[in-house]
């Protein structure tokens, strides 16, 4: 069989069943093309964190239900939000729910920068978080750059009385290595504000690589982050994968 | 530094553009609205699986057999997969 006959067999069996609202191709970076009207999709996160204590470990876990709404609009309903902390070995609780949307302005290929716009809201009896992002992505051919930047306000405790603001930079780079096959990298800086004050200077950089997969109607999402500074009390390392499919 | 940006945007649009061309033919027969809005979903649609491959890399053969294939993946409807279908040829030929 021809390169050529090949190639065309190839991308037209690829997404034949590619009915979802679409890859990530990163896994704490947003990009910024939003889901096609009317398209479902369903994903679920599971972080692993852990810290310098040995005994520290933590496991986050979301389930995500994604809606297209129209062509620059999408809206997701993450219907519970679990963790598990060690040492506390409560095992699995429960945490909160959560609401998302996203705007997208503009298109990483044909407009110099794509953009697009995130707000999320999520609540629990011990936590109240307020999320906002500005999403930006440009392609070049099988490269793909995206920079988010991000402000979260937390309101965590029993009388949700501690508070913590957070700015995060995040930057990351992929190259789609065949039509189902991504690897990519992906840097955090972080600026920690306990009780929106910046009196311990919290500055923290998480570096690590990541790996794609898709195919049919499903798609897989891996990455790794290590903790660049030394900030005790954050973790250490950072291992989240995503798993999505489309109905 | 900041006209260093500018120039490196505004390249990089150029550059990238060339993955979707704009229509800008002014031949009697040709739909330009039907292009666009076939441009504006070849664009949108298909990034969201994977990146957009060259329009030059297939044939004109070739091409709607693809995006046949990939039409309920990326939610076309039959009028917008013939949107699709018509933009690229039209591309094709512009260039």
């Amino acid at each position: 069989m021809s390169k050529r006959a090949l190639s065309i067999f190839l991308l037209s069996i690829l997404p034949a069943a590619c009915a979802f609202a679409g890859v990530r191709h990163f896994d704490f970076l947003y990009e910024a093309p939003t889901s096609a009207p009317g398209s479902v999709e369903m994903e679920n996160w599971i972080t692993w964190k852990r810290g310098s204590d040995p005994r520290f470990d933590q496991i986050d876990i979301r389930h995500e239900f994604e809606f297209g709404v129209t062509d620059k609009f999408q809206l997701s309903l993450y219907v519970a939000d679990w963790n598990y902390h060690s040492p506390d070995n409560e095992g699995f609780t429960f945490s909160d729910v959560a609401v998302e949307a996203i705007y997208n302005l503009s298109n990483p290929v044909i407009d110099p920068v794509g953009l697009s716009i995130y707000q999320e809201i999520r609540a629990g009896d011990r936590l109240v978080e307020w999320e906002s992002k500005v999403i930006a992505q440009k392609n070049y051919g099988r490269w793909i750059f995206a920079y988010n930047a991000t402000l979260e306000a937390v309101w965590e405790g029993a009388d949700l009385d501690e508070r913590e603001g957070e700015f995060t930079q995040a930057i990351g780079a992929s190259y789609e290595i065949s039509p189902r096959l991504s690897v990519g990298v992906e840097l955090l800086h972080e600026f920690v504000f306990p009780d929106w004050k910046d009196e311990e200077n919290i500055r923290n950089v998480f570096v690590g690589p990541n790996v794609s997969y898709r195919r049919g109607n499903w798609f897989v999402t891996t990455g790794v982050l290590a903790q660049a500074t030394d900030t005790r009390g954050e973790a250490d390392f950072q291992w989240r994968t995503i798993f999505g499919v489309g109905f | 530094m900041k006209k260093l940006l500018l120039a490196c945007l505004i390249f990089a649009g150029c550059e990238t553009a060339n993955y979707a061309p704009q229509i800008t033919s002014r031949r009697h027969d040709v739909d330009l609205q039907k292009l666009e809005r076939g441009r504006n979903l070849f664009v949108h649609r298909c990034i969201e699986c994977h990146t957009l491959p060259p329009i030059w890399k297939y044939s004109n053969e070739d091409w709607p057999k693809i995006v046949n294939d990939m039409s309920h993946g990326a939610s076309l409807k039959p009028a917008d997969r013939d949107a699709v279908i018509s933009y690229i040829l039209a591309a094709r030929k512009q260039q």
